[in-house]
């Protein structure tokens, strides 16, 4: 037979509680003990009290009245002054356990029942609402009446708050109350109390809904009045507040000048709480007198009259029939035409009501509306929409006089095309592709060209170069090949002039023995060619003293023959006026050398007292102005005045410096325009006969026609601005030979001859210059020096200066 | 108070009549905005309203307007132009005196007093032609001016307040306004009818 263990364990019982001891009246009281663990088996429970301080223990005398586990004390065991010490004993099998004792006593646990019957009533009499509310004490164990006498106490709350609105209300067993909120429904309770003791619990709620207030109707108001057509007309209003009953609205109307009080003809037409006017009892230019009646049980209401005059009312429906159209106009620009209907029930074919139009619209995304008033008409035209987008247009209308707007149409939606044209997109198309290729083009060109583009923006520096020179052939002192050397044969002349001129030698007189053997010397040539570039001597020094002009031209050349030469000088008039202005009007953007040479025919004019030095060994002026002058399709030679005997020394020099010196021997003239007069300025101071180097003269001369003035000059330097050449075209330069150096000082010149026949000179410069000295003695005192006079003029025509003469007008 | 806008025979043959609309003030309810905009509406049931152009029988629905013969609606909108001759020109020299009004309300009720007078020649010219062509008869030639009448109707006027009289006025411009467009498109159907 299996072994079950039942795994309780049976001991003695635990130990039970006296939970609680109470007394409804004061009379019996009861208590109630909860038991401990049972310990397995079953348990009987003992109650043992005694009383106060005896000794004596008695048993409960009544286990059943008030339920398990309690204990019943009825009157003949109660004795409120006595305290009563009670314990409750559990045994089992095992053993037995016995409470804690329990003092009671017996007025201190008094607490009744709660009260019983509660009952409510509400009254309502004028406007007031009452609250009857009735109850029963508490019912006692042993049934009898309960002669006790509570207090009670009354609570109630309306049934949605939470507060309890508490009342005393004493020993009667009813209340009433006034105070009550119409229609809410209120929930009450009760309880009571001995004198001594505590409340007893709350009775079971009771609830109690008080009827709402009966009033009459308040005042209804009317709305509005409208009129759709101004045929007809309908007033709405606003019902009243009712207490809950039922109400009833008429309308009632009386017109301008009756007295009769009409009703609504019809109620139902427009609604509820509306009053629908038909044709019949429609009047214009009449005013309306309208007023609503409410009416309920209680009583009624009469609203405000309202006056109105049907005229003033009208209020259309929207247009209808709205239609959008989108057109091309010419241009291929959509517009858009809007057309629309009146209202239906507008009657506009009869004139009665003439409606007014009003359009709105906006883009789609767009946040204003834009209004257009329209006027009478049914159509409209708009130009001004943008493609591409969606708009929302809206109409409305009101009658030409007085009267409403009416309702916005519903929206209507318009989609412009995006006139995407083809010709559009290909103009622009072509415009980027040519764009595009202009710019390959300039940028192609800038890289092809920039070097030169470079060069012209930012020409390079000169340095200084001497073109032509071969030092080798310097050193080997061979004059004429140095001059082939030097010659100028393809001579670079424009640009290169200012080059050339730079191998000018303005020479010293400290340096003239140096010079001498300036053959031998090419260093010192070429120091004396660098001299003259580097420094500003003063001589001369528009950009290299005084052989500029020479250099300009393509044979250079010393006339190897202080013999005879033609001067050619360059008249001098007016002083330091005409120097200038030839040196002006020589000035030719490709004639530097001209200009240079005039600038240095300036500079050394007006310096010719000062310099120190001469290039060339000066012969003493008494002697001559040698003036050798090179002519061959150079313009201009430098003449170089000087001592004959000197001349073998200078000529190396001067030949080296010039080119074409042997062509200065032919004495060729060709067109030269100009040629370098190199004068050695007589220093009247000076004493002495000797190599006076102080001052280098050049004399810029111009071959001038005969007849022509000075401005002429300037003739030559236009017409030599088409050569670029640093020479002037000759044809209207002319040569005069010198006759003869007056005074030291001054000059004297031959009319060319020629040159009384034809502007060129070429031929019979030639001749002339075979005879300069024929002419020369010939036509001695026919020519006038350009004396220092300002105005002097040689009336030969040709133009000859003097520089030295002129000179102190220079300064 | 700002005179109400007078009718105007828009739309008349030979009458070029298009004056701007007069009604500018808001408190007239002019722009349409609403009744709350009519608080005057509230003062019209005063009792002592009461207009001297009342006594006419003139027609106030569109049927009666249209039942009418011409002649007798042609010959009402000319009584009424005339009932008003006389009282504006009387109005006019009435507020003249009036410092608290606003300049531009003296030039407006005189520029009021000639619309109507031009409208009224206008009218009659136009009569004048219809009756020459035969649209209408020349019954009631006769009645269209009786001075007599027309002084006791202008007294009474000279006694109105003057916001009555410019109520008076408005509706009896409206009056005529409608008048003369369903005489017009009675006549002539297809002129924007």
């Amino acid at each position: 037979m299996p072994v079950i263990f039942l795994g309780v364990s049976q001991s003695y019982p635990g130990k039970p509680q006296i939970i609680r001891c109470r007394s409804l009246e004061k009379e019996t009281f009861s208590c109630w003990w909860k038991p401990g663990s049972d310990g397995g088996l079953p348990n009987n429970y003992t109650l043992f009290y005694s009383k106060d301080s005896e000794e004596k223990i008695y048993e409960c005398p009544d286990y059943l009245t008030s339920g398990p586990n309690s204990c019943y004390f009825n009157k003949n065991h109660t004795n409120p002054w006595t305290t009563y010490i009670i314990t409750v004993m559990a045994t089992n099998e095992i053993g037995s356990n016995t409470s804690d004792p329990q003092h009671v006593d017996v007025t201190s646990i008094v607490q009744p029942d709660a009260p019983v019957n509660l009952s409510l009533e509400t009254n309502t009499s004028a406007n007031m609402s009452h609250l009857w509310a009735k109850w029963s004490p508490p019912p006692l164990a042993d049934a009898g009446f309960n002669s006790h006498v509570y207090h009670y106490e009354l609570r109630l709350k309306p049934e949605e708050k939470e507060e309890w609105e508490t009342i005393s209300v004493g020993m009667q067993t009813h209340y009433e109350m006034t105070s009550l909120q119409a229609g809410v429904k209120y929930i009450v309770q009760v309880r009571c109390m001995l004198d001594l003791g505590e409340w007893s619990e709350w009775s079971s709620e009771r609830s109690i809904q008080v009827p709402k207030e009966r009033l009459p109707p308040e005042k209804p108001r009317i709305m509005k009045c409208r009129s759709p057509e101004k045929e007809t007309f309908t007033c709405w209003w606003k019902p009243a507040l009712d207490g809950g009953l039922s109400t009833n609205h008429t309308l009632l109307y009386s017109k301008e000048g009756e007295e009769k009080v009409y009703e609504c003809p019809d109620y139902k037409t427009a609604g509820p709480n509306s009053c629908y006017f038909d044709k019949k009892h429609t009047s214009f230019w009449t005013i309306y007198n309208i007023t609503v009646r409410a009416t309920n049980e209680m009583g009624s209401n009469v609203s405000d009259p309202h006056y109105v005059d049907v005229t003033y009312i009208v209020q259309p429906d929207p247009p209808v029939n709205i239609t959008l159209e989108l057109k091309k106009s010419i241009q291929r620009k959509p517009y858009l035409v809007l057309t629309w209907s009146p209202p239906p029930l507008a009657d506009v074919r009869s004139g009665w009501l003439t409606l007014e139009y009003e359009l709105r619209l906006k883009p789609e995304e767009g946040e204003e509306w834009e209004t257009i008033f329209v006027g009478q008409q049914t159509q409209y035209k708009m130009f001004s929409l943008n493609p591409g987008k969606r708009y929302i247009i809206q109409i409305h209308c009101k009658p030409d006089h007085h009267g409403l707007w009416s309702e916005w149409s519903p929206e209507m939606y318009i989609e412009i095309p995006t006139d995407f044209r083809a010709k559009d997109m290909a103009v622009w198309i072509i415009v980027g592709v040519l764009s595009s290729l202009i710019c390959l083009v300039m940028s192609w060109i800038m890289i092809m060209k920039g070097y030169r583009m470079m060069a012209f923006i930012l020409p390079p520096v000169p340095g200084p170069k001497i073109k032509g020179i071969d030092t080798h052939l310097l050193e080997t002192g061979k004059s004429e090949e140095l001059l082939s050397a030097l010659g100028c044969h393809g001579f670079p002349p424009t640009s290169d002039c200012e080059e050339l001129l730079i191998e000018y030698l303005e020479v010293e007189d400290s340096e003239d023995q140096q010079l001498m053997p300036s053959h031998d010397t090419p260093s010192k040539n070429t120091k004396i060619i660098l001299k003259e570039t580097d420094s500003d001597s003063g001589r001369g020094s528009c950009d290299s003293p005084s052989l500029l002009p020479v250099k300009c031209r393509e044979s250079h050349s010393l006339p190897s023959v202080l013999q005879t030469q033609d001067v050619r000088a360059k008249e001098k008039k007016g002083g330091k006026g005409i120097w200038e202005t030839q040196c002006m009007a020589s000035e030719q953007k490709t004639l530097p050398c001209n200009s240079e040479s005039i600038k240095s025919c300036t500079w050394l004019a007006a310096q010719l007292p000062s310099n120190q030095a001469a290039m060339f060994a000066y012969h003493s002026t008494v002697e001559a102005f040698k003036i050798t002058l090179n002519t061959t399709n150079v313009n201009t030679s430098p003449v170089l005045v000087g001592n004959e005997e000197n001349r073998q020394s200078l000529y190396p020099i001067a030949e080296t410096a010039y080119d074409d010196m042997e062509k200065i021997s032919e004495m060729e003239y060709s067109r030269s325009d100009q040629t370098m007069v190199q004068v050695r300025q007589n220093q009247q101071n000076d004493n002495s006969p000797f190599l006076n180097p102080k001052l280098m003269d050049y004399v810029e001369v111009h071959k001038v026609r005969q007849d022509e003035e000075p401005t002429l000059l300037l003739k030559h330097k236009e017409n030599s601005g088409k050569t670029k050449k640093c020479t002037l075209t000759g044809t209207s330069k002319e040569y005069t030979k010198v006759s003869t150096v007056v005074d030291h000082h001054i000059l004297v010149l031959l009319p060319d001859q020629r040159t009384q026949n034809t502007p060129v000179s070429q031929e019979p410069v030639a001749e002339t210059s075979q005879n300069p000295q024929q002419s020369q003695t010939e036509k001695n005192s026919s020519y006038s020096t350009t004396a220092p006079s300002d105005s002097r003029r040689d009336t030969s025509g040709s133009d000859y200066m003097d520089p030295s003469s002129f000179m102190p007008s220079f300064k | 108070p700002h005179p109400p806008s007078p009718s105007e025979g828009r739309g008349r043959p030979g009458t070029a009549l298009t004056g701007p609309p007069l009604c500018g003030a808001p408190e007239e309810g002019c722009d349409g905005r609403g009744e709350k905009h009519f608080p005057r509406d509230n003062e019209l049931g005063r009792p002592a309203r009461k207009c001297h152009t009342s006594g006419m029988l003139t027609p106030n629905g569109k049927e009666y307007a249209q039942k009418i013969p011409r002649e007798e609606l042609t010959h009402l909108i000319l009584k009424l132009l005339q009932a008003w001759k006389e009282p504006l020109s009387h109005f006019n020299q009435h507020i003249e005196h009036h410092q608290q009004l606003p300049d531009d309300s003296l030039s407006k009720a005189k520029e009021i007093s000639n619309m109507v007078h031009e409208l009224k020649t206008g009218v009659e010219k136009v009569t004048e032609k219809m009756q020459s062509m035969g649209i209408i008869s020349n019954s009631l030639n006769g009645m269209a001016s009786s001075e007599g009448t027309g002084l006791s109707i202008s007294n009474e006027a000279n006694m109105m307040s003057d916001s009555d009289f410019i109520h008076c006025f408005r509706r009896d411009s409206n009056k005529v306004q409608s008048y003369l467009k369903i005489l017009k498109c009675r006549i002539m159907p297809e002129n924007s009818c």
